[in-house]
């Protein structure tokens, strides 16, 4: 059986069935294609311009350097595509060095990701950081206002947030005057607006441009007014180290990575969505640890106790899985270190003395 | 002699099998996560490569030329076309009121510009290194014109409520297929709005007559007889769905002409449906096989942790994070693996089995075009995952 073979010029879409043979007459080595009926030779590759193609499975095809981008020819899988390979060694060697250079790309590129990936993770705290600075207080406020009128209608059914009680309201007084004691001294552009309201939810949370939010649910659940300041001096830590406007743009910087490594930018699918926000809790870690230390530090001026934050942490973290999801643990992630870090903040005794009044207290806590 | 050219009738034929792709795409997602995503060019290429070199026409099978070095650069490109789009998007996610709706709003409608000309784009790179017979093919034409084409008519279609939906289908094909090149000879589309008409207003009356009906129904019985009308919409809407797709690639396909050669194409309906029971019903499977992998898992791990203690909870919220990523990803992969190899891979299936040429000695005279260099990848249309082969 002689070795038959489909070429093709790259000039004429037309198919020739040919047989082939290795000359060594010439230097280099040619490859001499005839057709298979007439015998009459059609061309002859010199075996040094010769490269492979991926084809079907071990079918062989070759193209040849200096003819036309299409010429081919192609010996199906079978013991001539097999003698041939064997004969022309050059070919495995020039597609070794084709996947060499193949995988040296893929390598580099992902050495290159990787590092933009690293980059990310330790460089975006301090990239976010520098852009919020750069972001006007007064439109970091009317974004809360948009961000709260999203998360009401998600918490509420559409209905709004019920406040428990009026702006003179003595508990709310209290409030105010805690408020504005912690906010003193920070260099905060924001006006402190702190709002307890009619929520089951065990929960608390600080929006851009100052509004802190303190749901019913937590307030049954504190027991001591350092608990409640704590908590609150938390919150408003978030409000003066502009974490809601940090997390806006970190999440924005990972939603991009994330479209980056699936590939699509649009970031319009729902799986981009979820990717992104796995990796965006990591960022809130180091935030809850700003905020603990805004609130120890605040606790160190005022006097009252920062530890108390984390007993109320640990009340609410000792309830059952069901209440847990949607609770201030979720948000707020409980560790042994953040615990240590709260009790490394000294208070001097002789300072101590309770965030609020007792009649204060008192009212905050028949507020709703 | 003219009666000869009416008689050769070649079809096309389709060697590949579903298992072969499964198992080539398994390892490329595998390798997909140490190379963190990127090994997807590759991926793409090795599926182009299936396909292409699975198809023959009068024996002789299509090739793919294209690397996924140049998918990757065109996807870096692409990056730069998106930065100030995904920039205009962070400003307005900070903004609240009418600007927000009208800016979501230039966006999108940005976007869907974007979509046509990516997409034109990323036929032109498939068709440029798509080679049969050592000949290639190629896309001329302005992708520009093309998206402006495509944008306008689409705005048409939602005004006239859908209606003039066969006039732009029409226009889009022909559009696409007159400047489409085998080496030097032209393509042509002899097709018009009529072509699919009968099948699309068909479709769409009965869509229009149930929605009616539906109405008619609830109004009449005050709402008791509502039950049933989702359950008959959904049959008669998926049934009316296949006909039509079916009808539609079938005739539009059978317009396309190569000078004096034709092609004609014929897919059922039926089979259409089957393709797409077969994939909801191997979708399914696989779901309940990573669900099952999961739940062992998780009880496997579950009996490993405290939850008494807070440093238990802590431990076990971070291994929580790794499963659950890794059953994201594995959620993902599985939904890509069905769709690819049920959907796709069954339509071209369809389309290559369903489809006969005629006249093919007349392409014996083609020859080589002029190069066509002027592409870097797909660009836009990888970065826009504009699904296609």
């Amino acid at each position: 059986m002689e070795p038959v073979g489909r070429y093709y010029d790259g000039v004429v879409a037309a198919r020739r069935f040919v047989t082939f043979a290795l000359t060594r007459d010439a230097t280099p080595a040619e490859l001499v294609i005839a057709d298979r009926d007439t015998r009459e030779e059609i061309d002859r590759w010199p075996v040094d311009t010769l490269f492979e193609v991926t084809g079907l499975g071990d079918e062989l095809r070759l193209g040849a350097a200096d003819r036309p981008y299409g010429a081919r020819l192609r010996v199906p899988a079978g013991e001539w595509s097999v003698a041939l390979r064997d004969a022309l060694p050059g070919l495995g060697r020039r597609s070794q060095l084709q996947r060499g250079q193949q995988r040296r790309i893929l390598g580099g590129a992902v050495a290159a990701l990787a590092s933009v990936i690293a980059a990310y993770v330790f460089g975006v705290p301090l990239l976010a950081d520098g852009v919020t600075r750069l972001v006007p207080p007064a439109w970091e406020t009317r974004l809360g206002d948009g961000a709260r009128l999203q998360i009401e209608g998600m918490l509420s059914n559409g209905l709004g947030f019920r406040s428990c009680q009026d702006q003179f309201a003595a508990g709310n007084i209290a409030i105010e005057r805690f408020a504005a004691d912690v906010m003193a001294e920070t260099g905060s552009p924001f006006a402190p607006r702190v709002m307890v309201v009619r929520s089951p939810l065990t929960n608390a949370f600080a929006l851009p441009g100052g509004q802190v939010y303190y749901f019913s649910g937590l307030l049954e659940r504190t027991e001591t007014a350092d608990e409640f300041a704590g908590v609150l001096a938390h919150e408003l830590g978030h409000v003066v180290h502009r974490h809601g406007m940090e997390m806006l743009i970190e999440s924005s910087a990972t939603g991009l990575l994330v479209g980056f490594v699936l590939g699509d930018m649009t970031n319009l699918s729902v799986a981009a969505a979820a990717g992104a926000t796995l990796i965006d809790s990591r960022f809130s870690r180091d935030a809850e640890r700003e905020a603990d230390e805004f609130a120890a530090a605040a606790g160190n001026r005022l006097g009252f106790s920062p530890l108390a934050l984390a007993d109320l942490l640990e009340r609410v973290a000792a309830d059952d899985t069901m209440t847990r999801t949607l609770a201030l643990l979720n948000t707020h992630p409980l560790t042994d270190e953040r615990r240590a870090a709260l009790e490394a903040v000294e208070v001097a005794p002789a300072t101590m003395r309770p965030a609020f009044s007792a009649a204060e207290w008192q009212a905050i806590k028949s507020m709703c | 002699m003219f009666g000869d050219v009416r008689l050769s009738r070649v079809p096309a034929k389709f060697s590949g099998t579903r298992a072969e792709l499964f198992w080539r795409l398994v390892g490329g997602y595998l390798l997909m996560v140490p190379t963190l995503g990127l090994y997807r060019f590759w991926v793409t290429t090795m599926k182009r490569q299936f396909y292409w070199h699975h198809t023959s026409i009068d024996g002789d099978a299509l090739e793919y030329t294209g690397t996924p070095v140049q998918l990757l650069i065109g996807f870096l490109i692409a990056l730069a076309v998106f930065l100030p789009l995904y920039i205009a998007f962070f400003y307005l996610s900070t903004q609240v009121g009418t600007v927000v709706v009208v800016g979501y709003g230039v966006v999108a409608a940005l976007f869907w510009f974007l979509f046509g000309y990516a997409s034109y784009r990323g036929r032109d790179f498939r068709l440029s290194r798509t080679l049969w017979r050592g000949i290639r093919f190629d896309q001329k034409g302005n992708a520009w014109a093309y998206a402006t084409r495509q944008f306008l008519w689409s705005l048409l279609v939602v005004v006239t409520a859908g209606l003039a939906y066969p006039f732009m289908s029409a226009d889009l094909w022909r559009y696409r297929y007159t400047n489409t090149w085998y080496g030097d000879r032209q393509f042509s589309f002899t097709g018009s709005w009529r072509t699919i008409a009968g099948p699309f207003y068909r479709a769409y009356a009965t869509v229009a007559i149930l929605v009616g009906a539906a109405l008619g129904v609830g109004f009449l019985t005050e709402g008791r007889a509502l039950a049933l009308v989702p359950l008959l919409a959904i049959i008669l809407g998926f049934g009316g769905f296949f006909y039509y797709r079916a009808r539609e690639a079938s005739r539009m396909f059978s317009e396309v002409r190569l000078g004096t050669a034709g092609l004609r194409v014929e897919i059922k309906a039926r089979a259409l449906a089957i393709q797409f029971a077969a994939y909801s019903g191997m979708l399914l499977v696989g779901f309940i096989i990573v669900g099952l992998v999961g739940f062992l898992v998780s009880l496997v791990v579950q009996g490993q942790f405290d939850f008494s203690s807070l440093a238990g909870i802590a431990r076990a919220g971070w291994i929580g994070v790794a499963l659950a990523l890794g059953g994201y990803l594995v959620s993902l992969a599985t939904l890509g693996l069905m769709a690819e190899v049920y959907l796709d891979c069954g339509y071209w299936m369809l389309v290559a089995r369903g489809a006969t040429i005629t006249g093919i000695e007349s392409l014996t005279s083609v020859r080589a075009g002029e190069e066509d260099k002027a592409l870097a990848g797909e660009g836009l249309a990888d970065a826009l995952n504009v699904g296609s082969f």
